[in-house]
């Protein structure tokens, strides 16, 4: 069906409209970033500093430890990846395939625990690591993070796996393989997209995570993440939100380069020809 | 390739049973087909023979060896399945070879045996694509490559043919023949359709509600149905049905009152059966007058329907709401609503137990 002339412009402009609310606050840093401190606080603001300060991004990496944090945050957001993932895998293929007594309730019970807020989950999760003596440690971060990803990315993968026939396995199984093996050989190349996009949203969720940085790293500089060394830049009297916001752009960066380098393997299609 | 004995295989899902106890000796070589209406049992039967989902109860046997309990793989079974159940992420060449693979074949003997399966289903140029880039035809070869390469004692079919076409599957059922002429391997294939059931088998198992019919070859299906639902579910359009009373051998129907030749039969209540084509617009021994309510043109024959009222369908399994169906030879026109003579052999009738629906 063709689009009339309107309908295009319609369909545009919600684009744009849509861009420009997504887009602002990362323009906004940027500008942030790149102005001078008398900038940032005159009226009316300027939408683009009249001589952009690039070097604000040297003296950042020099003056703070963005690499440490950034280090740290890649370690505990790779751990929770890799922990979340393993369990999830797991849990989502045995709720979309096998049928188990009290089955669907437990699968609804796994979702109901991301429907609590992280404030509300900190205080039990804290207990018990003081309890074990685990605060201040990154594998800390890495299990609280999991806790975090372990039910959305189980309903995630469950619903991907649904959609792959059952009949992949059957057939990988005639033709020689066990369960596993057919789950291993077959059903996880072929769910790589939705692995994928499930690993992506671990690793953001992850990475921009405050609040458990925050209740278990804080008497540990050395362990701390990104958005955790961030906050200390602001100062009691004076914030240079300059060096902040270049800061922040350190921080986003590698969310923005995964996020390149999966693109591909986000885009389904990868099941097609499957069947019929 | 090997004889299969199936022997008292039941299959429950809890308190619901889906598979009466089921016996089916399958000889080398044969091609069984199992048949019946969607929920009837069949592709359960076949899984439950792969392995794909325990029995229940009873035993399989696949050539000497009990495979009961053995996983898919050991079974030495290959299948093709209805919607082809290929690898999306391997190409042709792996698909076929995967099988191989897995049992720790040689690469070379892999390479070498793919290339055979490859030339014998002519998709040769193709196995170096992936699955998405083939037709539906082309996709179904290369199931049945995976399955032929493997040189297993039998093959499976769960409704290979049924997402194709219909032109595309009367080629691919005839190739599917002319491969089983060619290898001669033991398969047992299931399909709705009972053109694919009568055209392919040796021998045809039609099942119903998780019970087998009747197990004989599709002519003696066709002369000799044991019940109603077999002699209602072959051939097309079905047989027509009706209630009427045996009173020293004779019978009343259309208004006419005849001998049926039965005379050994017991008075009561049956169900009299005539196909469609053994009524006629030529003379015959018991003649009778219609006004067609419908007249379905097919070129040199014609389906004339009437006695809308009359209707009564082994079953339920079809919807054959228009009334009783004659399947006359005539070029000319036919039209609904004028009276037309139709005539039958009495010879030609069915008779079945009103009670039970077994033929007498």
């Amino acid at each position: 069906m063709r689009r009339t002339r309107l309908q295009s412009l319609a369909l545009y402009a919600t684009v744009a409209l849509a861009l420009l609310i997504i887009l602002f606050p990362v323009y906004w840093l940027l500008v942030t970033a790149l102005s001078t401190s008398a900038e940032l606080y005159a009226l009316p603001p300027s939408f683009w500093p009249e001589d952009a300060n690039w070097g604000m991004f040297a003296q950042v990496w020099q003056d703070r430890p963005i690499l440490m944090w950034l280090g740290n945050s890649m370690l505990a957001a790779l751990g929770a990846v890799a922990l979340s993932m393993v369990v999830s895998v797991s849990a989502g293929y045995a709720l979309s395939r096998y049928r188990m007594r009290g089955g669907a309730t437990m699968g609804l019970f796994v979702l109901t625990a991301k429907m609590l807020p992280a404030t509300l989950l900190v205080i039990p999760l804290f207990s018990i690591f003081r309890n074990y003596g685990m605060i201040g440690s990154l594998w800390t971060l890495v299990i609280a993070h999991s806790t975090m990803i372990v039910p959305f990315a189980t309903w995630m993968l469950k619903g991907y796996f649904d959609t792959i026939p059952r009949e992949l396995e059957q057939a990988a199984m005639v033709d020689g393989c066990s369960p596993l093996g057919a789950m291993v050989r077959v059903v996880l190349p072929v769910a790589a997209p939705g692995l994928a996009a499930t690993a992506l949203y671990a690793f953001v969720l992850s990475w921009a995570d405050y609040a458990y940085a925050r209740t278990f790293l804080v008497n540990a500089p050395g362990n701390w993440t990104a958005n955790l060394g961030i906050t200390t830049m602001q100062g009691e009297y004076v914030t240079y939100w300059n060096e902040v916001s270049a800061a922040a752009v350190f921080v986003a960066l590698p969310v923005l380069v995964i996020y390149l380098f999966l693109e591909r393997y986000l885009v389904g299609g990868l099941t097609a020809g499957a069947e019929k | 390739m090997a004889r299969i004995s199936i022997r008292n295989v039941s299959k429950s899902y809890g308190a619901l049973r889906v598979l009466q106890p089921f016996s089916l000796e399958i000889e080398e070589g044969e091609f069984v087909v199992l048949v019946g209406p969607s929920g009837c049992g069949k592709s359960t039967m076949l899984k439950v023979l792969a392995g794909l989902e325990p029995a229940t109860e009873g035993q399989i046997l696949i050539g000497d060896r009990d495979v009961t309990d053995l996983a898919p793989g050991d079974r030495d079974i290959a299948m093709v399945f209805q919607n082809y159940a290929l690898y999306p992420h391997l190409s042709v060449r792996e698909n076929i070879g995967f099988g191989l693979k897995m049992r720790g074949t040689p690469k070379a003997e892999i390479a070498a045996r793919v290339e055979d399966a490859a030339r014998i289903l002519e998709v040769t140029p193709y196995l170096d694509r992936k699955p998405r880039d083939l037709s539906g035809g082309q996709r179904q070869r290369v199931a049945l490559g995976r399955a032929i390469v493997r040189q297993p004692q039998a093959f499976l079919m769960d409704e290979p043919l049924s997402n194709l076409d219909a032109k595309l599957r009367v080629h691919m059922r005839a190739e599917i023949g002319a491969l089983h002429k060619r290898i001669g391997v033991t398969t047992v294939y299931v399909t709705h359709d009972q053109v694919e059931a009568m055209t392919m088998a040796d021998r045809v198992v039609i099942m119903r509600g998780g019970e087998i019919q009747q197990i004989a070859a599709p002519d003696v299906l066709f002369d000799q149905p044991a019940n109603l639902f077999v002699a209602g579910f072959i051939g097309s359009p079905g047989m027509n049905f009706l209630r009427a009373d045996l009173r020293d051998g004779r019978l009343s129907l259309f208004g006419q009152d005849f001998a049926t030749g039965r005379a050994e039969l017991p008075d009561g209540p049956v169900v009299a059966g005539l196909r469609p084509e053994h009524l006629t617009l030529a003379d015959a021994p018991v003649r009778f007058e219609i006004r067609p309510t419908l007249v379905e043109s097919l070129g040199s024959e014609k389906y004339v329907y009437f006695a809308e009222d009359a209707v009564w369908t082994a079953g339920g399994e079809e919807d054959r709401s228009r009334g009783l169906i004659a399947r006359v030879a005539h070029g000319g026109a036919l039209a609904a609503g004028q009276p037309l003579q139709l005539g039958f052999d009495p010879a030609r009738l069915y008779l079945f137990d009103a009670a039970t629906g077994m033929r007498l």
